[in-house]
């Protein structure tokens, strides 16, 4: 007897999208940083699918700026076919997305309870009362430092305490002298070290109409010429990249690192600099209402409208970054995540001693100083500003004015902002 | 039968003819002729992202006052103003070195020129980037050697950065240029030379008088193609030094890349920022054409 091999092929083939769709649906998500939101993610996954095997996820890995890249030109091209279901966005970036795109994004007021997320978080993705996006991790911020290299050159624990960018310097200057380290590295094209200062004194760069207010604000002049002084006192090694500024401290060329929490991953990375490792209080800006607590990125998951299992994707969401709070405590531990889900900020994890950190509980202090992050609204334009404040740094390195570098940052990000 | 083809009517009308080339010209006013129309009506709109409305001329009025702008305007001129020069002489020279039939290596030398021009522009660029970073391949050798004491800062200051960019571009692409000069060299009578060499020229002379004069239209044709090349300069400068420090090295091609990609969406302020640009190409086309065919 003759078997139609090849008709029975074609009606499996038939029936294979019927099959795959009876098995479950695929959830996709767009993502960057593979040791940390991937990481995150996938571990997120693997809990969810414990209770539900049917569902499929594909977890995609880009870098931040091609995430941004493919939402934004499928976004603005009306084609939702290739978007994915699940996508991470920086919280700086949010309301750019949610204004510039509306409907684009799943509306999820009445399926979280917000009072369970820290308010910064929840403020930063609602427009006209609607609130879109589960909030995700904080970039609380910390000075990381060179136990090793700071003791080499005289100073401990104690002298890390309550510092100022002044006082700064001025260990800095003394490292630098006695070790022949630098103190720190920045990339003079980046705005990050800007706002963190703006952060930590509760200000940030738009009127109340959220048009850019930058020669009138006393923070903001602080802050550029606390980094005129940094760069002017010869203890910051200046770096091109990420890439660059990461080596920096991995390879050992500098003595501490003011960042975002999320840095940890990348600081444990070299295993031999266990234990030189300790974490302290960013220092303050020398002006009334300034405090050693900040914030640095930080990013949430969002919902696409367009999802063909938004459905599911949101139930995944909601059990999982609104409701398991062991699962925090995990990617706390493993990846130094800090979540803004508010019921996972106490538990065991977060009085972890870690020996890479000298038996510090390093997140018992970034929790507590998460309490102190001014509650911010961010605006739209945030990188628009930080382009035009970069671009007046080498004006002030040559000793120019941070008066006359405010009026021309002024100009330009009025320019830029219409 | 009376042969009337040949009358433009009848060709006009040529039912065969239009047949022939009715699927290019299809083809060519899907993906050439409507987007640049549709960008043309991108262009007077205002907004962010898809909520946009008409604004007419505001775009242009924008133009006009955006200190951005005429930064990555000055940028791309200096590039050009600097950089194709020194390229096409630097072609010439090579390509009158290497056609010299007494040399040894002949084909080793021109595969070696030309071969940056085959590389990924992403790749050579990343490739760029560590070699002149701060403790980079460039500063540790010219330290080593004890040309300098500290190391530059190829990336961080406008300065150096500027200088950074012109060498990659030079690197990548005068190998290109010196091809077509290689190729006309080919062209020109040995018996013009031979000439010379009886009248007793020199071999300054013989270039200045007689290789550049022959070559005109192989350097009118590349200065165009590299001044155009150049007022699109995207690549290097997004990967290099991704524009800074400080703006000292935007282009508009990248400045077009922050208004849609970068900031909040705005694809039509981006679309007049690119008509721009196709009005620099035409002119300084035109300007290039006007030069060199005066002198004819």
């Amino acid at each position: 007897m003759r078997i139609p091999t090849k008709l029975i092929a074609k009606l499996v083939l038939c029936f294979m999208p019927a099959i795959a769709w009876a098995a479950g649906k695929e959830i996709t998500v767009w993502a960057w940083d593979p040791n940390f939101n991937i990481a995150i993610m996938k571990e997120a996954a693997e809990r969810y699918k414990a209770d539900h095997p049917d569902v499929k996820f594909k977890i995609v890995d880009f870098a931040k700026a091609d995430v941004e890249q493919k939402l934004l030109t499928n976004l603005a091209s009306g084609v939702t076919k290739a978007l994915p279901d699940i996508v991470l966005i920086e919280d700086y970036n949010a309301q750019k997305y949610l204004q510039s795109f509306p409907g684009s994004f799943a509306d999820l007021t009445k399926e979280i309870d917000y009072k369970n997320f820290a308010p910064y978080k929840v403020s930063l993705m609602t427009v006209n009362k609607k609130v879109y996006g589960i909030p995700f991790d904080t970039g609380v911020t910390g000075l990381f430092y060179r136990r090793d290299i700071l003791e080499k050159a005289g100073y401990s624990e104690d002298d890390l305490k309550d510092l100022t960018w002044d006082r700064f310097i001025e260990i800095g200057k003394a490292v630098k002298e006695k070790t022949g380290t630098y103190m720190m590295s920045l990339d003079p094209n980046d705005s990050g070290i800007l706002r963190i200062m703006m952060h930590s004194a509760n200000s940030w760069f738009f009127d109340d109409k959220g048009h850019p207010a930058l020669d009138s604000n006393p923070v903001l002049a602080e802050s550029m010429s606390t980094v005129q002084k940094l760069f002017a006192s010869g203890i910051v090694r200046p770096s091109n990249s990420w890439a660059d500024w990461v080596s920096t401290f991995n390879q050992g060329e500098v003595a501490t690192v003011t960042t975002g929490v999320w840095i940890i991953g990348s600081v444990k990375s070299v295993a031999d600099q266990s234990g030189k490792w300790g974490v302290a209080p960013i220092p303050k800006l020398n002006i009334a209402g300034a405090t050693h607590a900040s914030n640095l990125g930080g990013s949430s998951w969002y919902v696409m409208n367009s999802s063909k299992a938004k459905k599911e994707a949101i139930d995944f969401l909601k059990t999982v970054y609104a409701g398991d709070t062991d699962f925090y405590q995990d990617i706390l531990v493993q990846h130094g995540a800090v979540g803004t889900y508010l019921p996972s900020q106490t538990g065991p994890a977060y009085s972890t001693k870690d020996p890479f950190f000298g038996g510090q509980a390093e997140f018992l202090s970034f929790s507590e100083w998460l309490k102190n992050v001014p509650a911010l609204n961010f605006g739209l334009y945030t990188y628009e500003v930080g382009d035009a404040l970069v671009a007046q740094v080498p004006g002030l390195l040559q000793g120019g004015s941070v008066e006359q570098a405010l009026k021309n940052a002024q100009r330009q990000a009025a320019s830029l902002v219409q | 039968m009376a042969r009337q083809q040949t009358t433009p009517m009848n060709r006009f009308m040529n039912v065969n003819g239009w047949a022939f080339v009715s699927v290019s010209l299809v083809l060519i006013a899907l993906f050439s002729i409507y987007p640049v129309i549709k960008s043309l009506w991108l262009s007077t709109q205002v907004g962010m992202g898809v909520v946009t409305h008409f604004g007419g001329f505001s775009n242009i009025v924008r133009l006009a006052n955006d200190p951005l702008f005429l930064t990555a305007l000055k940028n791309t001129f200096i590039f050009l103003i600097v950089q194709v020069p020194i390229m096409i002489m630097l072609a010439l020279v090579l390509a009158n070195a290497l056609n010299n039939p007494n040399l040894k290596f002949r084909g080793i030398l021109r595969t070696a020129i030309f071969l940056p021009c085959v590389t990924s522009l992403v790749a050579y660029s990343v490739l760029f980037k560590s070699m002149f970073s701060y403790n980079g391949l460039i500063n540790s050798f010219l330290l080593a050697i004890h040309v300098i004491s500290d190391p530059i800062p190829w990336l961080t200051d406008p300065f150096w950065a500027k200088v950074t960019i012109i060498i990659a571009i030079t690197w990548r692409w005068t190998g290109y240029n010196m091809i077509f000069y290689l190729a006309a060299l080919q062209n020109i009578d040995r018996s013009i030379y031979e000439a010379a060499d009886l009248e007793g020229a020199s071999a300054r002379h013989k270039f200045f008088k007689i290789t550049i004069p022959m070559l005109k239209p192989v350097i009118l044709f590349t200065t165009i193609t590299s001044t155009i090349g150049t007022l699109q300069l995207f690549d290097e400068v997004m990967n290099i030094t991704v524009g800074g420090p400080a703006n000292a090295t935007i282009t508009l091609s990248m400045y077009i890349y922050n208004l849609s990609f970068k900031f909040v969406p705005n694809f039509g302020y981006a679309a007049t920022v690119s008509y721009v640009i196709v009005l620099i190409v035409a002119l300084l086309s035109v300007l290039q054409f006007k030069v060199v065919g005066r002198e004819k």
